[in-house]
C-alpha cells in the first residue's frame, strides 16, 4: 500500500498534468488509487476533493493573469451543475460496469474532435444574438506568442447544452469532465484553447463540490488519503497554472492527446475485466 | 458594452476572487501538511490508515461544518487539522460562487446577478439536501 509521502509526490505530478490539460486530475488519480489497492468508492470520493484542489489551485493563477473568462464560466456553470445532479441520479440507477464503457466512450469523443484544433485561433465571423447579449468576449496576453489575443464566444445555447452533457458525465463518473468541457469551449463556443482550459478549471471546482457531498457523507472520505492528495494536487496545480501561459498550444494538445489515449485504454480494461 | 468595458469591469472581480482562492488554498494546504506531520508524530509512520477514526461522516455540508467546529478540540490533533483543511478547501468553490453574485450585484449587472444566483442556489441546495 502507498504511504502518504509517496501519494503526495504522485499527486504533485497529477495536479501539474491536470491543470495543464484542464482534465482536473481525478480521472488520473482515481485509477492510480484503485491500482494501489484502495476501494474504488473511497478513491472516487477522494478524487472529487482532488478536483476542487486542482480547480482552486490553478484558477487562482489563471484568474490573476486574466485568462479565465468569468462571465463565460458562470453562464456555463448553470448548465453543468444541473447536469451533475442529473448524472449522479442516473449512476444510482444503473449497473457499475456500464460506467467504465461510458467513461471510455466519453473520452474517445474528445479524441476525435480535438484533432482539427491544432490550428491557430481564428475568431468566429459572426457572434449570435444570445452570446452578444451575454457579453461573451474578452482578450488575454499570450506570453508564448507575445501578443494580445482578442476573442468572441458564439453558439452559447448549444454550448450550454454541451456543458449540460459534461455535467451529466461529471456526476455519473465522479470526474471533473474537464476534457469534454475544453472541447465544447473550443469547438462550439469558439474560444481559444488557453481561455478554454482556464475557464474549465475555474468551474470544475463548483461542479465537483455539488457532487462531492454524496460521497463525503456516505462515510467514504478517508482523511489520510485526502490530505496528501489535497496538498500534492494543489502544489502541482499552482505550478501548472504558472506554466500554462508559457507553453505553446501544440504542446498542450499533444500532452492532452497522450493522456486521453491512456485513460481510454485504462477504462476499457477495467470495463472488460468487470464483465 | 465595449471590449474595454468588459476587461476593466471584470478586473476587480478577478483580483478579488484570485486573492480569496489563494488564501483559501494556502491555508488549506498548510493545515493538511500540519495534519500529516502531527500524524507522523503520534503514529511514528505515514501509512494511509483504514481505521474508522480517519473517515468523515456527516449529514449535509453545513451540518458537517457546524458539528466539526463544535467538536474541534475533542478530536486527535492530526485529524483536527486535516478536517479543518478539508472544510476550507471545500469552501473555496462555494465562496467563489458567493463572491461572483456580490460582485455582479455591485456592478448592477442584473443578467449576471441572475446567472450567478442561480448557480449559488443550486449549489447550496445540493450541499444542504443530503
Amino acid at each position: 500500500m502507498l504511504d502518504m509521502v509517496t501519494l503526495l509526490l504522485i499527486s504533485v505530478a497529477v495536479g501539474l498534468v491536470g491543470s495543464l490539460t484542464g482534465l482536473g486530475g481525478a480521472s488520473i488519480l482515481t485509477p492510480i488509487l484503485v491500482f494501489a489497492g484502495f476501494p474504488v468508492k473511497e478513491a472516487v470520493a477522494c478524487g472529487m476533493v482532488a478536483i476542487i484542489a486542482t480547480s482552486s489551485g490553478s484558477a487562482s493563477t489563471y484568474v490573476k493573469e486574466r485568462i479565465a473568462n468569468i462571465k463565460l464560466a458562470m453562464y456555463l456553470e448553470m448548465f453543468t451543475i444541473i447536469g451533475a445532479i442529473v448524472g449522479a441520479t442516473i449512476t444510482v440507477l444503473i449497473a457499475p460496469v456500464f460506467l467504465y464503457f461510458l467513461f471510455a466512450a466519453f473520452l474517445l469523443t474528445s479524441f476525435i474532435n480535438i484533432r482539427s484544433s491544432f490550428n491557430k485561433y481564428v475568431p468566429p465571423e459572426k457572434q449570435d444574438g444570445l452570446s452578444k447579449w451575454l457579453g461573451l468576449e474578452g482578450s488575454y496576453y499570450d506570453q508564448a506568442h507575445d501578443k494580445v489575443v482578442k476573442y468572441k464566444g458564439t453558439n452559447s445555447l448549444l454550448g450550454g447544452l454541451g456543458m449540460f452533457v459534461a455535467g451529466i458525465a461529471a456526476g455519473m463518473l465522479g470526474i471533473g469532465a474537464g476534457a469534454f468541457k475544453v472541447i465544447v469551449h473550443e469547438k462550439v463556443l469558439k474560444v481559444p484553447a488557453k481561455v478554454s482550459t482556464a475557464t474549465s478549471n475555474f468551474i470544475i471546482g463548483m461542479t465537483a463540490l455539488a457532487g462531492v457531498s454524496v460521497y463525503l457523507f456516505s462515510g467514504l472520505l478517508n482523511l489520510t488519503l485526502m490530505a496528501p492528495m489535497a496538498v500534492g494536487v494543489t502544489i502541482g496545480a499552482v505550478a501548472g497554472g504558472r506554466m500554462l501561459n508559457r507553453i505553446h498550444d501544440r504542446n498542450l494538445k499533444i500532452l492532452f492527446l497522450v493522456i486521453v489515449v491512456l485513460l481510454i485504454i485504462q477504462m476499457l480494461y477495467k470495463g472488460v475485466t468487470a464483465l | 458594452m465595449s471590449q474595454q468595458d468588459v476587461g476593466s469591469g471584470e478586473n476587480k472581480l478577478e483580483t478579488a476572487i484570485s486573492y480569496l482562492l489563494i488564501v483559501g488554498v494556502v491555508v488549506s494546504v498548510i493545515l493538511e501538511a500540519i495534519g500529516i506531520t502531527l500524524y507522523y508524530g503520534t503514529h511514528g509512520n505515514v501509512q494511509i490508515s483504514q481505521n474508522p477514526t480517519v473517515f468523515i461522516n456527516g449529514k449535509d455540508f453545513f451540518a458537517f461544518i457546524i458539528y466539526q467546529t463544535q467538536h474541534l478540540f475533542g478530536a486527535q490533533n492530526a485529524i483536527l487539522f486535516m478536517t479543518l483543511g478539508l472544510i476550507i478547501l471545500m469552501l473555496t468553490p462555494y465562496i467563489r460562487a458567493i463572491t461572483s453574485v456580490v460582485y455582479f450585484a455591485l456592478e448592477k449587472n442584473r443578467k449576471y446577478v441572475f446567472i450567478t444566483l442561480f448557480v449559488l442556489v443550486v449549489l447550496t441546495l445540493s450541499l444542504a439536501l443530503h
